[in-house]
């Protein structure tokens, strides 16, 4: 995405220059040329193949059926609470998650509206008022991630971050349940 | 008229009609060349501010851990930097460009409606006066621009500071409808004769087609502002999801309105950009008719992307994959776009000047923005990208680049016009380049801090995540961004100080408004121009002369009337003389009565708010009264040998277009409404043992009836009328008929049960309103047209007001089947 | 405005009017299918999609041989328009017959 961005990005600045120092065949690209080939040939076949490739990988990333652990994630101005399979309820803006297997996380608010994000796991999903949102996470192996809400909430979404600790996956089931895969 | 004056003669008789004298009485002009310009003045002043506010938050943002602010003052700058730069610059800078471009440019002496000119000035004014008095008091918004709900609902924004943004923006809002609306009836129907639509400049085409979006765009906006300050004041539950209101409602409405918002932007920006290209390209724009399709196409699609602004609220993939691709898709007429562009100066015989120099710099950040938005379109990437600084950066090389880039250009290319003087400091290519190294180095660095994972709207960042030195290089790159401002500045002012003077058409541009005296007068041609090929193939050269000696149409001062000439809004054919109002302060008044209701509003004085709005009504009821005759007139001379009747004795003319128009607005206000309403059931938690409103069946039937006869009896009124017989019992009817059905619906809210217990009740309570209130409203007009009778202004010939009244009334009833039809639905009978 | 130019101008806008008419219909089924648990729901969405684009393509054929100077340029930019609405139209709510309705 971001090499074909170059390129059509340099593209144009070089017919935008061409146009000045002259050569002669672009002058004598005729109007159809023009409008037809780079406004249609041109972006028609890019579009299409981005679309369809970001709607596949889209559709493989949405949580078809569930995880075996899941975990819930609830915000509240300003700070995170998280529950586990087993039964714990954990404040104090800590995340454990267990390594090598995708988990739901459902995500929902107290108050506001607040955003889950993991930048180094993948994408964000909002915690809406009334609403229940579900955005499935892997992480690949062990370590620590911080996390943050992404989603503007008055005055302390600055420091409403958490911090998250990816176990191995026997670590996570021994200490909050779930099965471990 | 009898033997022709001289040009000299001609202009004295001309400027004693249409001036607007200096001093005080400024206050009352409703000319459009100078009201064009304070517009775009107060649009500048609002876009320093803005810029003000950005050098604090880059200031800020400079250094992690910041001691320079602390969040509750960032909060409420970077939402003022937001909102001041969306709805106080951009949207009135292209009116007032429109307001002050369009007669010239279509060959017509003012704008339909010159008194609502001004009254659009002055709500601009003072709704924006309002945001920046609290601004100063310390007490602005600081939910965001978008305001998003609960955040921006009583519970978490206890003070003023929302409702500032609510009324304050919904006061300006007025402007911009009535500006689109304007708009939109004056490109159709007052242009030169002979210019059919085919032949119109583009830019006249971008405009039609801004106009059409902001007259359907604007609206779910002023009824989101509506709902949730009805909920801020008096606790409707609309966004509360405890009682089956739902946050995500607020989302909907206000990106159906944001989204396309950022095109009616862009577009007038793309109209500059085909105005001035084909000037220094030296030949005429190419693929003029696919442009016009393009931008067809691009004003509806722009109305099917609002969701890609609400990718992770948790919308499932399939509505999120229909969203995404015409997110994408909108790109292709921008490419067809730009390359009829880059294809009109390679096949030309390109000049290189300033605007040129501007015109390059569209070119480079925009096509960065157009990429990095086909980005953000894609699901799995925006859902990593969204709310973080890459967006920031995206949005800032599109809007910069889609609009400040283009609009500097047509400064540079009509700054001369305005000032009858050229510039003679090459100030403006320092300026330009200053400009432009700097905000590429402010923004195309936050592309990466975005990435990094550093989220928009912080106030403080720690210091250990590698963002340090790139945010600093950031705000180095905003200053130096502001220094290249500041020097336009300085150029602008040496330009009007000690410019060189010039003839005519400096640039050798082809369209009409070169062919006027620079600066041009109050009554720009002194005679209208006959066009018989497209307008933006003319010679204003020769053409200025023969138009200034009086030779075209109207050429000659009658009664003491502004006149202009009204077409066919297809084929350009003459249809009849318009006269337009003459300078008046009731605007002014109108729009501080306007203002005195907001501010109650504001203040919590809401037993006020009932009496501003009847003097309201009041002042606007006599606006009409200086309008019309007494008499019918037939056909009068217009000058080449020809005879065309006056705007009152025509049934097709812009006063009953602009009631048409008004009526579309007003539609799709109520269709939002109701969207709403079903929006909340189906989606909204908390409904399954939602308490129902009483609507009692009788009453619902009595008030449609009622409401449906009023329309049916103001129809009978004007079609009697056009056959020549009475009216009075017709429109005597729809006002007693509409009185009812206010009454009746009045009724039924009263007794529905308690509006704050659930949204159910709240949204039949709030349909069944607005239906009252538009039977009101329908009782007035028909009342008013029937004292306009009475007056002797109404005849077969003279058949606009029996018109309006219908229009009204008709109206008034097919909203009351369809608000009855939702109460009944949400009161379980239907 | 004679019938002709009425049409041309009628023209320019009907296809991407149709097109809109069909994103809403689109976006409401999804959402009511997936409110009221629909059994049918895809079915549905494919026929709403098939529907949708009847019209468009029949827009898109309609050439008018326009008369005079106004409608036969407008006519040339409503083709264009319309073709255009009708390629929207298939792209857009494609993934109507595949996405994920309800998660
Ligand atoms: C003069 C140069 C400008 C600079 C240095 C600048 C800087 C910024 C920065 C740093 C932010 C992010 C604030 C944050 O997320 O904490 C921002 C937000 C924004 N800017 Fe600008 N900006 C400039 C011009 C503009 C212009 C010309 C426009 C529009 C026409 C604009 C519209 C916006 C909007 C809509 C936001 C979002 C506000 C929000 O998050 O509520 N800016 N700007
Ligand atoms: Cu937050
Ligand atoms: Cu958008």
């Amino acid at each position: 995405m971001l090499f074909g961005s170059i390129l059509l990005f340099a593209l144009v600045m070089v017919l935008f220059a061409l146009a000045y120092i002259r050569t002669g065949w672009i002058s004598r690209i005729t109007p159809t040329q023009w409008i037809v080939g780079g406004g249609l040939v041109l972006p028609i076949p890019v579009l299409v193949l981005l679309t369809g490739t970001a709607l596949v990988l889209g559709e493989q990333l949405l949580p078809h059926g569930r995880t075996p652990v899941t975990i819930e994630a609830h915000a509240a101005r300003w700070n995170w609470t998280f529950s586990y399979p087993g039964g714990t309820t954990q404040a104090g803006d800590v995340l454990h998650m267990p390594a090598g297997q995708p988990v739901d996380i459902l995500v929902t608010t107290e108050d506001v509206i607040h955003a889950f994000w993991v930048p180094r796991l993948g994408g964000k999903i909002d915690a809406i008022p009334g609403h229940t949102n579900t955005i499935r996470l892997e992480a690949d192996r062990p370590g620590i991630y911080w996390g943050q809400c992404a989603e503007y909430c008055g005055i302390g979404h600055d420091i409403m971050r958490f911090r998250v600790e990816v176990h191995s996956a026997e670590d996570f089931a021994a200490r909050f349940g779930g099965e471990a895969r | 008229m009898t033997g022709k004056p001289s040009p000299v003669r001609l202009h004295k008789d001309l400027e004693t009609i249409w001036k607007t004298p200096p001093g005080i009485a400024r206050l009352s002009s409703v000319n459009h060349t100078i009201l064009g310009k304070r517009f775009m003045l107060l649009a500048l002043i609002f876009f320093a501010i803005g810029g003000f506010l950005s050098m604090l938050i880059r200031a800020q943002l400079a250094t992690p851990h910041s001691a320079f602010v602390g969040p509750e003052i960032y909060n409420q700058i970077f939402t003022m930097h937001g909102t001041v730069m969306m709805f106080l610059f951009a949207i009135p800078m292209l009116e007032g460009f429109a307001i002050y471009m369009l007669p010239k440019l279509l060959g017509a002496r003012d704008l339909a409606f010159p008194r609502v000119t001004a009254y659009g000035f002055w709500c601009y004014f003072f709704g924006g006066s309002i945001l920046v008095i609290a601004m100063l008091a310390g007490v602005a918004p600081d939910s965001g621009w978008f305001m998003y709900t609960p955040l921006s609902s009583r519970p978490y924004t206890a003070g003023i500071n929302a409702d500032v943004w609510l009324l304050g923006i919904t006061f300006v809002e007025i402007s911009a409808v009535t500006a689109a609306i304007e708009i939109f009836v004056s490109i159709l129907k007052l242009r030169a004769p002979g210019m059919s639509l085919a032949r119109m400049p583009l830019m006249a085409w971008y405009m039609l087609v801004t106009a059409g979006m902001m007259i359907v765009g604007f609206p779910p906006l002023i009824l989101g502002s509506i709902l949730l300050e009805l909920e801020r004041a008096f606790d409707l539950p609309f966004f509360d999801p405890t009682r089956g209101g739902d946050s995500l409602l607020w989302q909907h409405l206000f990106w159906l309105f944001g989204h396309p918002e950022v095109y009616i932007i862009f577009l007038p920006a793309a109209g500059v950009l085909s105005t001035i290209i084909p000037v220094f390209a030296q030949r005429q724009i190419l693929g003029y008719r696919a442009i016009i399709a393009a931008i067809v196409a691009m004003g509806f699609l722009s109305f099917g992307l609002w969701v890609h602004h609400m990718f992770t609220v948790g919308i499932p993939h399939l509505a999120l994959a229909f969203f995404s691709a015409a997110s994408a898709l909108v790109a292709i007429p921008t490419a067809i776009q730009i390359f009829a562009w880059i294809g009109t100066l390679a096949s030309g015989r390109p000049r290189w000047d300033i605007p040129m120099l501007y015109v390059f710099g569209f070119f480079f950040v925009f096509v960065i923005g157009g990429l990095t938005g086909v980005m953000l379109a894609m699901v799995p990437f925006n859902t990593q990208a969204h709310d973080s600084y890459f967006v920031v950066a995206h949005l800032h090389y599109v809007l910069v680049g889609g609009f400040v880039f283009p609009m500097l250009a047509g400064l540079y290319h009509w700054l001369p016009h305005i000032t009858g003087r050229q510039s003679v400091y090459r100030l403006s290519i320092p300026a330009f380049w200053l400009i432009f190294i700097g905000f590429n180095v402010t923004f195309f660095l936050m592309h990466l801090t975005g990435l990094m994972g550093m989220p928009r709207r912080i106030s403080t960042y720690p210091s250990n995540w590698g963002w340090d030195w790139l945010n600093l290089l950031s705000s180095v790159g905003g200053f130096i961004l502001t220094m290249g401002f500041s020097l336009v500045l300085v150029d602008m002012i040496l330009q009007f100080r000690f410019g060189r003077r010039f003839r005519r058409d400096p640039w050798r541009a082809q369209t009409l408004e070169w062919a006027m005296p620079t600066p041009p007068t109050d009554y720009n041609f002194a005679s209208l121009p006959r066009v018989d090929m497209r307008a933006d193939a003319i010679e204003p050269a020769p053409l200025g002369p023969v138009l200034a000696s009086g030779e075209g149409y109207l050429g000659f001062a009658r009664n003491n009337q502004q006149e202009t000439l009204a077409v066919d809004m297809m084929t350009g054919v003459i249809e009849h003389i318009v006269i337009l109002p003459r300078r008046t302060y009731l605007p002014l008044w109108t729009a501080l009565a306007t203002g005195g209701f907001f501010v109650s509003l504001l203040l919590g004085h809401y037993w006020l708010a009932p009496f501003f709005a009847l003097l309201v009504t009041g002042l606007i009821l006599l606006w009409p009264a200086s309008l019309g005759f007494r008499e019918d007139q037939g056909p009068v001379p217009i000058g080449r040998g020809e005879t065309a009747p006056f705007d009152a004795e025509s049934t097709s003319n812009a006063a009953i277009l602009a009631n048409r128009t008004a009526l579309v607005t007003n539609a799709t206000l109520f269709s939002s409404l109701l969207f709403g309403g079903l929006f909340l059931i189906v989606v909204a938690p908390n409904w399954d043992s939602a308490p129902a409103p009483l609507v009692p069946v009788w009453l619902s039937i009595l008030a449609v009836l009622a409401a449906v006869a009023g329309g049916a009896s103001a129809f009978f009124a004007r079609a009697t009328n056009r056959a020549g017989g009475a009216v009075t019992g017709g429109l005597a009817g729809a006002v007693l008929a509409q009185g009812i059905a206010t009454a009746a619906f009045l009724a039924i809210m009263a007794g529905m049960g308690n509006p704050t217990a659930h949204a159910s009740i709240a949204i039949a309570f709030v349909t069944l309103g607005y239906c009252a209130l538009h039977s009101a409203i329908g009782a007035v007009i028909a009342g008013h047209a029937l004292w306009r009778k009475h007056q002797g202004y109404v005849s077969a010939r003279r058949a606009t007001d029996p018109e309006l009244a219908f229009l009204w009334n008709g109206y008034a009833g097919i909203t009351a089947v369809f608000g009855a039809a939702m109460a009944l639905l949400l009161g379980g009978i239907l | 405005m004679s019938a002709g130019d009425r049409r041309a101008l009628i023209l320019l806008i009907a296809g991407f009017t149709a097109w809109s008419f069909g994103f809403v219909l689109l976006y409401g089924l999804q959402a009511l299918g997936c409110a009221y648990d629909w059994p049918a729901h895809r079915a549905i969405l494919i026929a709403a999609y098939i529907v949708t684009l009847a019209p468009l393509a029949w827009l898109s054929l309609i050439k008018v041989r326009a008369e005079g100077e106004p409608a036969s340029v407008l006519a040339l930019s409503a083709l264009w328009a319309n073709r255009a609405a009708l390629a929207a139209g298939v792209l857009t709510f494609f993934p109507a017959t595949f996405a994920s309705a309800c998660i």
